[in-house]
């Protein structure tokens, strides 16, 4: 579960995350859904502990990320746009070193790494190095990666950005995999399609503020719209050239 | 912000395995830096040895060139005399000892005989004393067999007038030389633990780089940074990495310059020097901690940098003073002094020369040095796991 209770960053004078609060509940898919720059990625990193927060707080598990960042850090697997492998090393042991990072013993982690690969079609890759591995694979693996402590939390931000349809169809099936299994799945996108498909509860952000909050039926009753996309311009404040704008870039 | 831990030792030896498993998988770099610290031992003394050995021979040679001979026939006699070869020179040696190709030449003026009788005679001699080379040695010689000459003339002289010679020599001189051979090739063999330590720093550099900004670069930062290791298990992880591979080059440097001087034939150097296993010991024991200073410096400067490019320019200058450091006191004739030991690489070098020269070598002059090499590692270690909690660091903002 990730509580987040009135979290606000600025950088300088720009004001990223503006007094955010959401709640992700165990079990559920939640999308944070945002044109780009909207804060999206900056509160995830805040969760992650990677950018020091400037008021407000936030939760993973009941584990605050600033009191008790590594409780928090270990409850949670993030997959940020930073996913970056070691080239030299093999996809396994690519994984196996962060499992080694969280202290799971080799028998886990394997049984953990041997289901990743059948679930996201790793068998090829798996034991080959990573140098000129495809985005998709790097995601893959990546994700792997993120996940191989097997958190109660996970939060990936942008996840399907740059893959190709049998990727993405494969990890809309470990998303849904994983709420199956009880887990928080929070990601974000700029896609409506692939957020209303997907989330049982969407947080639509746009310059750094939660705009609107619930089930896709919900933002529609609320906006009056038929589709998301639409709903989404008029709950986000924004006109379509803004949208398009951030769309393109 | 979190509370200071202590790292895990289970967690470092974890970043530490997987950086050096990562970086020596890297065959072709790791092959050629390993290849060529081992060779840079054989290269520099086969190459000192034969420079030292035929400035030796030259010293001893008994060829000089003489222009003018027919004007100074007593001189020449007395040269021949003397077992001297006497050569024409080249008709430009002027130019060719410029360019440093030409022994030194003693000119012969015309008057030279006329004057010699009224103890006015001149020689000249041309040499290039900017060169290493052929004159500067040669010119010493002439310079001898004319002191010889200047010598018996004037004995000769003055003991036609009745004059003892001794008032030529109020003072004599018996030469009582207290260096000892090793001592002196201690002087060149200086060269050793120079080379040695530069090895020590430019090997790793890459790996230091790669570590810092390399990971950033690569995106990988982000993640790492995400488990819950912290950033103090993570560093240190990482400079036990890299203190590894520097040691790991030290050492292949040293064995280099050992199986060298034991097996290489070195008629110049070997025979003056060779290093008891006690001594590599010593050398090895202050390369302990020297290794992970230089590591770590080289980490911070590059954890500084945006991308691995940046990173490797800053290290570059832990580098360049490295090196430049043995030189400026080489230039400045700094003598062995405590302070000395509190300066990195200073230290290191004056410690092992003093071993290399046989003297003795007290407990502060290897535990000041350590002591001061582990506090600039710890103090690195921290200020990088610091600088990883900045965000501009972390995502690499201007």
């Amino acid at each position: 579960m990730i509580e987040v209770r009135n979290l606000s960053k600025s950088f300088g004078s720009v004001v990223a995350v503006d007094q955010i609060s959401f709640t992700a509940p165990n079990g559920q898919i939640t999308g944070l859904l945002g044109p780009n720059g909207a804060g999206k990625t900056t509160t995830i990193r805040m969760i992650g502990s990677l950018v020091e927060i400037d008021s407000g707080t936030a939760l993973v598990d009941g584990f605050d990320v600033v009191q008790e960042p590594d409780r928090a850090r270990r409850a949670c697997g993030i997959l940020t746009d930073a996913r970056g492998l070691y080239t030299r090393l093999t996809a396994r042991e690519n994984i196996r070193y962060y499992a080694e990072l969280h202290g799971i013993d080799v028998a886990r982690s394997e049984a953990t790494i041997a289901r990743f690969t059948n679930w996201l079609d790793m068998a090829s890759i798996i034991d080959r190095r990573t140098d000129g591995f495809s985005q998709g694979e790097r995601m893959k693996v990546a994700i792997t990666r993120a996940l191989v402590h097997e958190p109660s939390t996970v939060i990936l931000d942008e996840p399907t950005n740059g893959l190709d349809v049998m990727t993405t169809r494969a990890l809309r099936e470990l998303i849904k995999r994983l709420r199956a299994e009880g887990r928080t799945v929070m990601f974000s996108s700029h896609i409506m399609q692939e957020v209303a498909a997907l989330c049982d509860e969407i947080i639509i952000i746009a310059k750094g503020k939660v705009c609107a909050q619930g089930p896709t039926e919900a933002l529609l009753a609320q906006s009056g719209r038929e589709n998301l996309e639409d709903a989404f311009v008029v709950l986000a404040g924004i006109d379509d050239e803004t949208l398009n704008q951030a769309e393109a870039g | 912000m979190a509370a200071q831990r202590i790292p895990k030792l289970k967690t470092i030896l974890t970043v530490a395995k997987k950086e050096l498993t990562d970086h020596l998988r890297d065959r072709r770099t790791a092959t050629m830096i390993f290849l060529l610290s081992i060779a840079m031992g054989p290269i520099i003394l086969l190459g000192l040895g034969y420079f030292i050995g035929s400035i030796e021979a030259k010293a001893e040679k008994k060829e000089i060139y003489v222009v003018g001979n027919e004007y100074a026939p007593d001189l020449i006699n007395f040269l021949q005399r003397q077992d001297m070869k006497i050569l024409p020179p080249k008709p430009e040696f002027r130019a060719l000892i410029k360019q440093g190709n030409h022994d030194a030449v003693m000119v012969i003026p015309a008057d030279f005989n006329e004057k010699f009788l009224t103890g006015e005679a001149k020689v000249e001699l041309v040499y290039d004393d900017t060169r290493q080379s052929a004159s500067a040695a040669s010119e010493g010689v002439l310079r001898r067999v004319l002191r010889a000459f200047n010598t018996e003339v004037a004995t000769l002289r003055l003991m036609a007038r009745g004059v003892s010679p001794s008032v030529l020599r109020p003072v004599e001189i018996q030469d009582t030389n207290l260096g000892t051979a090793a001592q002196r090739a201690a002087g060149v063999l200086f060269i050793i633990p120079w080379i040695t330590l530069i090895g020590c720093v430019t090997g790793c550099t890459a790996m230091a780089v790669d570590l810092a900004a390399g990971e950033r670069e690569r995106g990988s930062l982000e993640p790492l940074l995400m488990t819950p290791i912290g950033r103090d298990a993570l560093v240190m992880g990482k400079g036990v990495a890299v203190s590894i591979y520097s040691l790991g080059i030290a050492v292949l440097t040293l064995m280099g310059f050992a199986l060298t001087l034991k097996y290489g034939n070195l008629p110049a150097i070997g025979s003056v020097l060779s290093l008891s296993a006690a001594q590599y010991g010593m050398f090895f024991l202050m390369l302990l901690t020297f290794a992970p200073a230089m590591a770590a410096i080289q980490m911070l400067l590059a954890t500084y940098g945006r991308n691995f490019k940046e990173g490797q320019t800053y290290a570059s200058y832990a580098i360049t003073l490295v090196a430049l450091i043995p030189s400026v006191a080489m230039f400045a004739q700094v003598k062995d002094a405590t302070w000395q030991l509190f300066v990195p690489v200073l230290a290191q070098l004056m410690v092992i020369t003093r071993l290399l020269r046989g003297e003795t070598t007290d407990l502060i002059h290897y535990l000041l040095p350590a002591a001061i090499n582990t506090a600039i590692f710890v103090v690195a270690m921290v200020l990088i796991a610091r600088l990883l909690r900045q965000e501009k660091i972390i995502f690499g903002r201007a």
